[in-house]
Order: structure tokens, then sequence, then C-alpha cells
């Protein structure tokens, strides 16, 4: 029955569409925000704008090719999605790796840390309308890209991770330029956090945004820097320390109040820690001599456990096998899969300004999130274009 | 060790251990205990729901739910086999973890899998599809 409050709720409150295609979302997205005047009473998620079918292809593959296709869920986290893979399959038969990969590993993965941090930050302040801090982080992401391609030859998708350690070693000689890139970065990271402890622009506008409660993230199950910034602690690095992570020192880096601001402080003295992580790792392979990869000739039947502590969070693989040589079952999980979900507790009862920088706050990453929708084409006639058209109307119908 | 023998001993018969090796431990749990045992894993012992994997075997339909305990970096992986393939269905236990919530949309709209008690059962991924996809990761198994 419509009653006059009824009307007055249905007067009031009007829906807010955020995507599939907008300008703060770097790939296809659709959120539904419901607002009562310019506060957020509800938001709504609609996923499934990638059909990429990685599960699927995977289990068609070889371990070693799917090294690669796995690599190519995410061009942020094309260390992590690979070695949470790799590190699933040597748990099927708890295969050792050579002490010097460890050490390649761990520099890798912890160098991706890094330039991911600082796309976000670059990212976060280009929302907030403060272009500098974009320009200035994106500025210094550039070495860390530098020192990718010294060590692989790839600014990014580096393909070095293999079954039983890494594919190419880092040659010795090329060590004193990586730590002298590294020291240059050291001090504009020192500057960086000091801009975000000092900067009043960026305090006033993240302080008290968007916050997740501990409890919340708790029950959501989110993890990484959103995890961390509320108070929950949970490092795969500290917690299932594989490579060489139980051999470096480095402190996990938590705080209290789960706002934006908070998640920004978790993300730059990470990087601190991982600039701290790298030198470590220069450091001893300076010194540790040997192979970088066993000869793995077979992986037996049994199911494996992979994880990697990647820039978002927790990445997630399992696989099982057979005996084999492709697995009949790879399950991928990227961290933003849980972290996502957690808007509906940090977006409710904030004005409609703060929701575009709390959805960005949580370093959402869409590609991984949605790895595996297979589109099933037995006559291979579905034009994919006109399916993605006919979505978005649909979607415009119901509004 | 010494953890999944205290776990172990706690779940008595309610659960059936089939792999156990460092810091993995996987068992077999009958859909009626399914809450029970996720009860303890996550609100006493902590544990977070990292996510789930569902599959199918010649056995029926599986879903394996992957908890991580933070502290300790041990994952108790607990099984639930539905044997009926044409139409599987397990108790949801997303009333008690919302974090659960995509992972078991995921799951019902790729494998076909019908949770019970799910307070959203809607598809998560071809939603608005004009050509939604019919249980896509069990064709051709």
């Amino acid at each position: 029955m419509k009653t006059k409050s009824n009307l007055k709720n249905i007067v009031n409150k009007n829906q807010i569409p955020v995507g599939p295609f907008h300008p703060l979302l770097e790939e296809a997205e659709y959120f539904n925000i419901t607002v009562d005047g310019e506060t957020v009473v509800d938001i709504d998620m609609d996923t499934g704008w990638m059909h990429r079918g990685h599960e699927f292809i995977s289990e068609q593959k070889t371990f070693t090719q799917s090294i690669y296709l796995v690599e190519r869920i995410c061009g942020i986290c094309s260390t992590s999605h690979p070695l949470a893979f790799v590190h699933a399959i040597e748990d099927v038969d708890n295969i050792e790796i050579p002490m010097r990969a460890r050490y390649i590993r761990t520099l890798v993965g912890e160098l991706e840390r890094i330039h991911s941090h600082l796309l976000w930050a670059g990212l976060a302040g280009h929302f907030i309308g403060y272009d500098t801090v974009w320009m200035w982080a994106w500025k210094y992401r550039e070495p860390v890209l530098q020192m990718f391609e010294i060590i692989s030859g790839n600014r990014n998708h580096y393909g070095i991770m293999r079954v039983g350690g890494v594919g190419k070693d880092v040659d010795t000689a090329s060590i004193p330029e990586l730590n002298k890139i590294l020291d240059t970065l050291d001090k504009k990271m020192d500057m960086i956090a000091k801009i975000v402890n000092d900067d009043p622009v960026l305090r006033s506008r993240l302080i008290g945004v968007g916050v997740l409660s501990k409890e919340d993230a708790i029950d959501y199950c989110a993890m990484g820097p959103t995890g961390r910034a509320s108070g929950v602690r949970g490092d795969v690095r500290k917690d299932e320390p594989i490579d060489a992570y139980d051999l470096v020192d480095f402190n996990e880096i938590t705080t209290e109040n789960g706002d934006v601001y908070d998640k920004t402080v978790v993300r730059v003295l990470e990087i601190i820690e991982s600039v701290k992580i790298c030198r470590q790792c220069l450091n001893k392979l300076k010194i540790i001599d040997g192979p970088v990869l066993n000869n793995v000739k077979e992986i037996s039947a049994g199911e494996g456990i992979g994880r990697y502590e990647a820039p978002r969070g927790e990445v997630f693989h399992y696989v099982r096998t057979d005996g084999t040589n492709r697995p009949v079952r790879h399950k991928v999980r990227a961290p933003s899969f849980n972290n996502i979900p957690t808007f509906q507790a940090s977006c409710k009862g904030i004005p409609i300004a703060d929701a575009l920088i709390t959805l960005a706050g949580v370093d959402p990453c869409y590609c991984c999130t949605e790895r595996a929708i297979r589109v099933v084409n037995k006559k291979n006639n579905i034009d994919l274009l006109k399916l993605s058209r006919d979505k978005t109307a649909n979607i415009r119908r119901n509004l | 060790m010494a953890d999944y023998q205290e776990f172990i001993e706690k779940m008595g018969s309610k659960i059936k251990v089939e792999i156990k090796k460092k810091r993995r431990l996987y068992f077999q749990v009958k859909n009626d205990d399914i809450l029970e045992v996720v009860d303890y894993l996550f609100n006493k012992m902590k544990c977070r729901l990292s996510t789930a994997t569902a599959t199918e075997t010649y056995h029926g339909v599986e879903a394996l739910y992957h908890f991580s305990d933070d502290k300790t970096g041990n994952y108790y992986c607990p099984r639930v086999i539905m044997k009926d393939k044409e139409n599987p269905e397990m108790n949801s236990i997303t009333p008690m973890i919302k974090g659960a919530e995509w992972i078991e949309r995921e799951m019902a709209e790729w494998w076909g899998i019908k949770f019970i008690g799910h307070p959203r059962p809607i598809p998560l991924l071809s939603r608005n599809h004009p050509k939604a996809p019919n249980k896509p990761m069990r064709c051709g198994r």
C-alpha cells in the first residue's frame, strides 16, 4: 500500500549508476548507489563484464603453459598470480626451491608491491583532484619498472616463475645498478611518507572517510592493506613465510582506524618495508651462488594450495592434479574478490562525494575478480560485443 | 600438527580426514554437520574464510571450503560431497560469514549447487547477462 511515508521514501531516494564504464574505474564495473539526499543508503554491485575464462583455460594447459596464462590475469599482480600458482603445484609434492631462486622470487614480488602501491597512490590522488600526488607517485614508479627491465627484460609480465624455482637468474653484475636505483627510491619514499603524514589536503580529505570497522573487516574476510588498516593482522609473508620471507627482516604494518587515510598510510609504509626487503635480497644475491631451478620431472596426483601476499592481499590458487602434466581443477581467488564486498559496510552512511574515493580505497582489481567467466559457445556464433551492449541496455531498463 | 590434533579430536566423528600434511588439513564433512564445523573454525578458532572451490568428480559435485588460520599459517579445508549430480544442494554458510556470499553465489552459478539458506541467491557474474550460461564450468567434464 502506498502510504504517505512510503511515498516520501520513494521521492527522497535516488539511484546513481556508476559504470559500467566510468572515469573512476579503469576497468568495466557497475555500481548502483542509492542515496537519500546526499547520503549513501545502499550500494549494489553488478559484476561480470569481462569474459576471460582463466580457470577453464588453465585446466586445458600444461603447468608451464598455465604460468604464462595466470600471469595475464592481472597486469599489476603479474608476479603474485604465477607465484601463488607455482606454490600450489609445489605444495602437492612439497618441492624444495634453490636458495638463490627464493631470493629472486622475493625480490621480484616486493618490487611488484612497490610499483602497485605507487600506482594506487597516484590514482587515489587523481580521484580526489590532487594531481600533484598522481604525477609524483607515477614519476617514482618509473625507476621500479626500469629495475624489472634490468632483472627480467620486461617492464611487466616478467615470465620468470617456474615450478621448482625461477627461469631466469639475476645478473650479479647488474646488482650495483639495482642498488643505486633503490638508493634514490629510498629517499623519495621517505619524502612521500612525510607528505602523507603532514599534507593538510590529504588529511582533511581522507581522515574519517569510508571507515571499515574491525568487526566488518573480519566478517567480510577482508585482507591485505584493506584488512590491516582496520586492525586485522594477517600477512601471508609472516603467517606462512615461503620463498625468502623467513630469511629477511621486515615489519607487518597495521593501523586501527579503517578509513581511506589509514589505507594510504599502510601502503606507503609497506613500500618502505619492501625497499628494505629488496636491499636484503640484493645483498644476498651478491654472495649466494648456485642453481635457480630444480629439475621437476613430474607432479603426482594430489591437492595443493598456493598463496602469496599480493599488493592487495592474499592471492589464492588451488590445484588438483591427477599425475598428468595439467591440473584437473584450478581455482583462482584474487584479494579483490573478498575486499570489494566490504563496500556494503564502508559506503553506507557516507556522503556521495566520498563514495568514489572509498570505492578506490580498497585498490579494487576487477579483472582479477572476474577472472573466470566462460561463455559456452557451441556454434561459434555469439557476438560478445552485442552481448555486452544488450547487458548494458538491460541495466538501463531496470534503473 | 598439534593444532590439527586438537581440532580433529574436538570434531570427532563429524569429520573424516583425507589429507594431513604440513600446514594443510583436508577433511570430509556431511552436509548436516558443515554449519557446526564452520562455526567452530570461524567463531572459536578465529579462522578466516579464504575462499571455496567447487568441482565435479565421479562421486558427485564437491564444495571445498578453505579456512586460513592466520596465527599459525595452517589451512583447514572442509569438503562437502553432494552425490545427486542433477540437483546438488547443501547448507549455506553465508548467514554465519558475510564473506562467503560472493563465492557461494559464484559456485551456484557455475556449478549448479543450491545453497539452502543463502540470503541473496542471485547470479554473481551473469546477473544481467542476455544469454546467461547454464552451469558453464560443468559443461564438458
